[in-house]
């Protein structure tokens, strides 16, 4: 079992005072907590940036905070070298929605089984405040041409997931802790590319996406009786992009992940695994004329 | 006698010359002869002038020379394509349907297609209708290839043996009374050869085979010529060895995946070439930094950019040995033939394992292509170290960073009950968790520098080839051996005072032998498939000792024993 001591942060956090990491912080605890897996059989991979400090903030949990972009191949790797292992990926738009976009794509369109967690705060943080990727046309930044502010639409990444093949996709809010770990759970226990679009407001640089724009511009999506296995629905809930914001699960269906198809052993993992010499032999042997 | 023939087996890509390529080299070899075969190819599927080129020897041989016998053309870009390299008495034979006039009378026309559709029944058998009339006019006793076309075609059946022989047999009568020049070599008394090496490789297949036997467990790249068969040979035995095996969305993620897979704990290698190594670069250092071992191989091709895709050059070692930001241990291994390829394979792994690194393998196309038959690989032998790895008992203080003599902590991995691993790319402490404490930063860039010295006691030394000391030294490095050697050997046997320092093993640089040689030796000359001489560079660059005489090939075309001989003659060397 795994107590709220053993996942005591080993590092002061170094997030700003009321950042919207705090809340996906003490959901991952709380999901951590309630998965009833060994926390041994978990990893964290992060990629660059605020949202990928988060290994350092939490105790007892195997971790590798990466490159910017990178977490999700590296993650895959992790995965597929021991299937026994629960590999969650925490990343931020600006690294995964732009140097890591086309892996993330790829990812979902093997369905690995990983889960992937964007905190989504429409900038990039920790280089001190720049448009990201999800940021809003429009938005004036301090690399944004003047006077218009980003001049191009942001990445969707809800709809990015489903078109490209991912099995679980949802939207949570940093601001929700119950509806956030409920989610997470759902997302680690899913077979398949799960993945949740955080929303989260960086109350340092962000002015528009704010904890108040959040909490009056999102709405629960499982109140509207949405289907989560018609790919169509959850791909028009994903292209909403007016006054409010829907918060759930959007797809959720089952389909063959990566680990199916490549040639792992049927017992055991492939980091335990081990090529027996006479096999290489006989290949060689075979090859003499 | 002494037998030191070339064939040349010329035409457009997909038009078989690869078979009869394989044909020709599976007859020498199984009549117990040497051979050394290259392979010459535009990029592109279909189409253009390709030539596969094979050395045929009763003496080991390790290069291709300039020099042809035998072309074999089925095209008329053949027939005229190597005219010049054609050796004083050598014959070209070409399918009489193709349209060639300036007959000379080295051009033997014969019926290749046609007999193999009439006798064979099959057009397929054009190859053994090139060996037939190949056999026929260097006067090979036919019975010799009877037997190995019995020995190849055993498998597919009787009817396959008996339709392969008759054509060639058709063929081989046909050439014997119509053929009316005559070959410099008759090999009619001919008695099989003593030569017993039956395995049949080129480097890259000696590099997945290596790479198998050291217990590979996953391995991600994207298709860049000329590394890819490595890639495809060892998906090939995934499913029975169990290897995960995955073709990327680009180098980037190639990369990224091994890391993570042997973070997790599985040996892991990706192959690629100059330009897809390009984009690794920014992961190798990730590697570095969190000490995790992986095996990188590029096959070099011309560059930059997209240069030469099916060609050869020694042109990124530099770039190898320099790429990333930051200062870290790295090794390169250039084996240059595929023999040596078999143990570099087994050993990258090893040391990767031991020292927790990136460790590269450095080929070219010219080793990556290239085949020869080499003895049966025993693989009893192979050794597969893992390195230091943490006792298996519960450890709550675990840190995967522990400081270190050695600067080697003990490996754990994620899923080991009782520990908790923790990486990061960042500046971390001992137990993985970033820092921006200064005397940290300096204790772990020492810990990367003090794996060196445990390095270098165990790479191997360079080799000298030829007399212990002499006036003139050649100073090469991968593939460029087999070239280097046979011209020493040559110029040694006319009296020169010449031999060859080879290095596999070529960063970290050990420069005890360096130094002696350029001590010993009045000339050291540097032989490398490069413009700048790359590795002269680096020998200077750390023994301050400077190479003066240079010989450089950047055509994209392999070395050949009478090229270097050329090149020493006209540069005064020798």
């Amino acid at each position: 079992m795994i107590t709220p001591e053993m996942l005591e942060e080993p590092q002061k956090v170094t997030w700003c005072t009321g950042c919207g990491n705090f809340g996906i912080l003490a959901a991952l605890k709380k999901a951590v907590i309630e998965l009833g897996k060994p926390i041994h059989e978990i990893v964290l991979a992060s990629g660059i940036g605020c949202s990928s400090k988060i290994p350092h903030y939490i105790g007892g949990v195997n971790s590798i905070h990466t490159l910017h972009g990178r977490p999700i191949p590296i993650a895959t790797g992790i995965h597929l070298a021991n299937t026994n292992l629960d590999v969650i990926v925490h990343t931020g738009d600006g690294d995964c929605l732009a140097e890591g976009l086309g892996h993330f794509v790829h990812a979902a369109r093997r369905n690995v089984d990983i889960a992937v967690f964007i905190h989504n705060n429409g900038v990039n943080g920790l280089t001190k405040g720049q448009y990201s990727p999800a940021a809003p046309r429009g938005y004036v930044s301090n690399t944004s041409p003047p006077p218009p502010g980003a001049p191009m639409d942001p990445v969707n990444p809800m709809a990015q997931a489903i078109t490209a093949g991912a099995t679980f996709v949802a939207r949570g809010f940093s601001g929700d802790q119950k509806g956030l770990v409920n989610l997470m759970l759902e997302a680690i226990r899913h077979k398949g590319f799960a993945v949740i679009d955080i929303l989260q407001p960086c109350v340092t640089w962000n002015r528009q996406l704010t904890w108040k724009y959040y909490n009056e511009h999102t709405y629960a999506l499982e109140e509207t009786g949405h289907d989560v296995t018609n790919k169509f629905k959850a791909l028009e809930k994903a292209m909403e992009n007016g006054d409010r914001y829907p918060v759930g699960v959007f797809y959720k269906v089952e389909s063959p992940d990566l680990a199916s198809g490549i040639a792992l052993p049927e017992k055991g993992t492939l980091k335990d695994h081990t090529t027996d010499l006479k096999d290489v032999q006989k290949i060689i042997d075979d090859l003499l004329l | 006698m002494t037998m030191d023939i070339t064939f040349n087996i010329g035409g457009a890509a997909g038009q078989g010359i690869d078979t009869i390529g394989d044909l020709l080299t599976q007859v020498f070899v199984q009549a117990g002869f040497y051979t050394f075969t290259t392979k010459d190819f535009e990029s592109r599927i279909r189409g253009g002038y390709n030539f596969t080129q094979i050395r045929v020897s009763d003496i080991p041989i390790y290069a291709s020379v300039d020099q042809i016998d035998v072309i074999i053309a089925l095209s008329v870009d053949a027939v005229v394509g190597q005219r010049d390299n054609l050796s004083e008495g050598g014959v070209i034979i070409f399918d009489e349907s193709i349209e060639f006039e300036d007959l000379e009378a080295c051009h033997f026309s014969a019926p290749l297609e046609k007999i193999a559709r009439e006798v064979g029944g099959n057009v397929k058998m054009m190859n053994a209708a090139a060996l037939g009339a190949v056999i026929a006019v260097i006067n090979f006793p036919f019975e010799l290839v009877r037997q190995v076309l019995t020995d190849i075609f055993g498998r597919k059946g009787e009817k396959i043996v008996a339709g392969n022989v008759d054509v060639a047999k058709a063929l081989y009568d046909l050439t014997k009374s119509n053929f009316t020049g005559t070959c410099k070599y008759n090999l009619e008394t001919l008695e099989k050869g003593s030569c017993t090496d039956k395995l049949i490789l080129t480097g890259n297949k000696a590099l997945a085979l290596g790479a198998i036997a050291a217990n590979v467990k996953w391995i991600s790249s994207y298709p860049m010529s000329p590394s890819t068969s490595v890639f495809q040979d060892i998906v090939g035995y995934s499913q029975q060895l169990k290897i995960g095996s995955i073709q990327t969305e680009d180098e980037i993620a190639s990369l990224a995946m091994a890391i993570g897979a042997s973070f997790a704990g599985a040996r892991s290698m990706v192959t690629t070439s100059g330009g897809g190594f390009a984009l690794m670069v920014e992961a190798l250092g990730f590697a570095a930094m969190i000490e995790t071992p992986v095996v990188i191989y590029n096959a070099q091709r011309p560059g930059p950019s997209t240069g030469l895709p099916t060609r050869t050059e020694q042109a990124d070692l530099l770039f190898m040995a320099f790429s990333s930001q930051g200062e870290f241990p790295r090794i390169i291994l250039a084996p240059k033939d595929p023999v040596e390829a078999f143990n570099v394979a087994t050993r990258a792994f090893n040391l990767a394992d031991k020292f927790q690194i990136p460790v590269m393998i450095l080929g070219d196309q010219y080793f990556a292509d290239s085949v020869m038959n080499i003895p049966r690989i025993d693989v009893s032998g192979v050794k597969r170290d893992k390195g230091k790895l943490a006792r298996s008992r519960a450890d709550p203080d675990y840190k995967r960073y522990l400081l270190t003599e050695d600067g080697i902590s003990p490996r754990a991995f994620p899923g080991d009950k009782g520990k908790t691993i923790v990486s990061a790319g960042n500046v971390h402490r001992e137990d993985g968790h970033i820092t921006e404490d200064a005397e940290m930063r300096k204790l772990m860039v020492q810990k990367f520098m003090n794996k060196i010295p445990a390095i270098m006691t165990e790479l191997n030394p360079p080799q000298i080839y030829g007399t212990a000391q002499a006036d003139t030294t050649l100073l090469t490095w991968g593939s460029t051996w087999g070239a280097a050697y046979e011209a020493v050997k040559s110029l040694a046997a006319k009296g020169e005072s010449i031999n060859q320092l080879h290095f596999c093993d070529v960063f970290p640089l050990r420069t005890a032998k360096l130094r002696e040689v350029f001590a010993q030796s009045k000339q050291v000359i540097a032989v490398e498939q490069n413009i700048t001489s790359q590795f002269a560079s680096l020998v200077r660059m750390h023994t301050g000792l400077a190479v003066k005489q240079h010989i450089n090939k950047y055509d994209g075309r392999p070395m050949t024993p009478g090229w270097i001989i050329s090149e020493l003659e006209e540069g005064g060397i020798v």
